[in-house]
């Protein structure tokens, strides 16, 4: 044995037992954070719990993750599968275990670990998964967004090509060319998407826009969504529109849908993947002004609340509108006497008719699998018509698959459905990791942190820019 | 007569020997100024040796493979160029990560935002906090009540503070605009924190909340050392309270503001949690510190040895103000 290989060995497990103790602790404080409303993520959990029920999640993770750091190289072994995940919170966690619960039935010899890694949008199980891979101790499979954001992944070739063993060409007809193509970014299939949830989506309180005499859906384009917050602001006491800008995620993805609004999905795609976003300077600089001037109608305390919080002002009839992925609408169907189209209802961003901006969540298969055969089989399950009917009813999101019926789900969600199937383009998301790696989508978002502070315009697209081109 | 001469002189006649060589301990230690024996021979001592190896040879291992370890380890990692998922090269060591922190923007803005907190946050709640000690040191009646409330807000969770103040910052309804808005001072309401001009203030005043308590308690019993006789000599010659306070009795707490100062500072280098709480990995340039620019590096970015190097600086300024201390301590025959 060189000296290099036994450095290199003693660094491992150097690398074993101090990731235990820090992901222990890093999924600890994230886990408390998460669900407490810091960075909210889109968990699709509605109003969930207080900061009580946060705490004991964050310490059951802890635990979690110092088990499964402790175990070491030796995997499970034993042939049963460990599914690390975020979906913790009420409606999801319900979903998740609904899913499970059918892979249970149909593949009884099957043992499901459900090790979930608790705090909003990934931002703990993002630690655990990585000290994971890199300790080659990864669990059988993980939730993470498809797209860009698996570029990490691939670059150091740590997920298998699922081509042959999951995605049949009966799967791979079921699904739409965009979901396929972020479940593939080096044309090769590496995870399964499990659900859609739309994000240019332009939420309304219904008895507000009445009052206010503007008709949604005349809006043609993000500038004359201006002129009917003006007028809202004018004829009503209500904040044109609800935003949250504690935490610069939520004004990220108004910007992009804003882009393709005024320009198109074509534009949108060329500039995320062109790395040079001079090509696209005017374009970035117009929708930034765009959102700058929406900020006139944002409701006052934007600066110190959380999405969910936002949202709730649009219930309440305090704002007439918000942009929000269509998690926003779980909200409103816990909210007891607050009906879809009585009281709320939904368009196509103003500019976006046909467009289908897909925040998707999906599974993947590590290398150096503890379990290859039953990985195999979850996520065929997850990519099923079965599964996915299981799962995204009590999800409030869709099924990426196109032929699942539709009966189980409520109205809204089977008008989204239709939207889907209509939709001309299903474009990726930067705030939630389809378009961009993740090195790029953080900077960004350090961009965007700066313009919500200072709504410079010069200088938010100079953060973009050099993002975008990897500075 | 020279107040202080009186003073000293009475220190001198009431309680004589004890101070002869050593100040006086005003951070409610005792002071041990006995030396270890030299008169023991050098076998005796050996066996001493072997005698305590299990007591202190467990937690020196542990401590210094997972404290020094990996402060070590850290310093390597930071010197590679090791990124994404692989595995780090120690092939080729140089000090490129550091050369990239100098020409970053947003390292020097993160650096600066490190500074500020650190000196205005210790500055501030060190003031408070000697306040607060000094108005419960009057002998006021319910005075351990008052004691556990403001000591209260330190035994609080990040987590639980950080929401707190952020409904408290909150511009609609929040209690600090309520209040001005109550008092007709209307214009005085802010954009607490979003507003870029008050946001540091603004999460400053808050850890102040939080921590001006310890810094209560360290001061109390700092004052509680000091011998009832130096206050009775220092009215008998006719001392205003205020010249009381700041030519006897402020600079006998000097230990008392230094060890809770190293304390404070090393907190505020490390004041990641109340900021990731309210605004994320991204908490924007006015506020943006090390220790959450370290966090976006390593984990959202994967850049680990960049992280590395950011965590190297975090533990070099962190060293800068501990090690004098620590050497102080070390002269003076207390460590």
């Amino acid at each position: 044995m060189t000296d290099d290989n036994q450095r290199d060995a003693t660094r491992r497990s150097v690398l074993k037992g101090a990731s235990a103790v820090g992901t222990a602790g890093l999924v600890g404080l994230a886990g408390c954070t998460g669900g407490g409303g810091g960075e909210g993520g889109d968990g699709g959990s509605g109003g969930n719990g207080g900061s009580g029920g946060n705490g004991s999640e964050g310490t059951s993770g802890g635990d979690n993750a110092s088990d499964s750091g402790g175990s070491g190289g030796g995997g499970g072994g034993s042939g049963e599968l460990e599914l690390v995940h975020w979906w913790t919170a009420g409606g999801e966690q319900e979903a998740l275990n609904a899913l499970i619960e059918g892979f249970e039935e149909k593949y009884p010899d099957v043992a499901v670990n459900n090790n979930p890694a608790p705090g909003g949008a990934g931002s703990a199980l993002d630690a655990v998964i990585k000290n994971r891979v890199l300790n080659e101790n990864p669990p059988s499979s993980f939730q993470i967004w498809p797209g860009e954001a698996l570029r990490p992944y691939l670059d150091s070739d740590v997920l298998d090509d699922i081509g042959d063993s999951v995605w049949t060409s009966e799967m791979q007809d079921a699904y739409l060319q965009g979901p396929k193509d972020a479940a593939a970014p080096n044309d090769t299939f590496v995870a399964v998407p499990l659900n859609i949830h739309r994000l240019n989506n332009l939420f309304y309180n219904t008895s507000v826009m009445e009052e206010a005499g503007v008709d949604p859906s005349s809006i043609s384009d993000p500038k004359a969504l201006l002129d009917a917050m003006a007028t809202i602001e004018e004829n009503t006491d209500a904040a044109g529109m609800a935003q949250q800008t504690q935490s610069p995620w939520s004004t990220v993805q108004l910007w992009e849908t804003v882009f393709i609004g005024e320009q198109d999905t074509e534009t949108f795609k060329s500039m995320v993947e062109s790395g040079d976003a001079s090509a696209n300077e005017d374009a970035i600089k117009s929708a930034l002004t765009t959102v700058k001037d929406y900020k006139e109608y944002f409701n006052q305390d934007a600066g110190s609340i959380s999405w969910d919080q936002a949202n709730s002002k649009v219930i309440n009839g305090e704002a007439a509108m918000i942009h929000q992925g269509d998690w926003a609408a779980g909200q409103y169907r816990a909210q007891d006497g607050f009906e879809y189209e009585q009281d709320w209802n939904m368009v196509a961003y103003p500019g976006t008719e046909g467009v289908y901006s897909i925040v998707m969540d999906s599974f993947v298969m590590p290398s150096n699998n503890p379990s290859p055969e039953a990985t195999k089989k979850w996520l065929q399950y997850a990519g099923s018509v079965e599964g996915q009917q299981k799962f995204n009813p009590i999800k409030g999101s869709i099924p990426p698959r196109t032929d699942v019926p539709t009966d189980p789900f409520g109205p809204f969600l089977q008008s989204q459905i239709e939207e889907f199937k209509n939709s001309d383009t299903q474009p990726p998301t930067i705030a939630h990791g389809t378009a961009v790696p993740p090195e790029v989508k953080t900077s960004i978002e350090e961009a965007f942190s700066g313009f919500i502070e200072n709504w410079n315009v010069d200088r938010a697209y100079s953060g973009i820019a050099d993002a975008i081109s990897g500075n | 007569m020279n107040p202080m001469d009186l003073v000293s002189r009475l220190v001198r006649s009431a309680d004589d020997e004890a101070h002869e060589d050593a100040d006086v301990r005003t951070d409610g230690g005792t002071a041990t100024s006995e030396r270890q024996g030299s008169g023991r021979g050098f076998l005796a001592s050996n066996r001493n040796l072997v005698e305590s190896l299990p007591f202190w040879l467990p937690p020196a291992l542990l401590v210094g493979l997972f404290v020094y370890g990996a402060i070590g380890w850290n310093v390597l990692i930071s010197l590679t160029d090791w990124e994404g998922l692989g595995s780090p090269e120690y092939g080729s060591l140089d000090l490129s990560m550091y050369a990239q922190l100098l020409g970053d923007d947003t390292f020097i803005i993160a650096f600066r935002n490190t500074l500020v907190l650190l000196i205005a946050f210790t500055v501030v709640s060190l003031a408070v906090g000697l306040v607060v000690a000094i108005l419960v040191d009057q002998r006021i009646r319910f005075e351990n009540t008052f004691r556990t409330v403001y000591l209260l807000p330190m035994s609080l969770s990040f987590v639980v503070t950080a929401i707190f103040w952020s409904w408290m910052y909150n511009f609609e309804i929040g209690m600090i605009n309520q209040l001005l808005r109550l008092a007709g001072l209307d214009f005085l309401t802010q954009q607490w924190i979003s507003d870029p001009q008050w946001k540091m203030a603004a999460i400053i005043f808050a850890l102040m909340w939080q921590f001006s308590g310890y810094c209560m308690v360290v001061y109390l019993a700092g004052l509680r050392a000091i011998p009832t006789e130096q206050y009775e000599a220092a009215r008998t010659d006719g001392a205003s309270t205020l010249r009381m306070y700041w030519r006897i009795i402020v600079p006998q707490l000097r230990a008392s503001t230094t060890s809770a100062a190293v304390v404070l500072m090393v907190f505020a280098l490390k004041a990641f949690d109340f900021l990731y709480v309210l605004f994320g990995d991204t908490p924007g340039p006015s506020v943006d510190i090390l220790s959450v620019m370290m966090f976006r590096e390593a984990f959202s970015t994967t850049n680990w040895a960049y992280g590395s190097a950011i965590a190297t600086v975090l533990f070099l300024m962190a060293l800068s103000v501990i090690g004098p201390y620590l050497l102080t301590q070390y002269r003076r025959g207390d460590l």
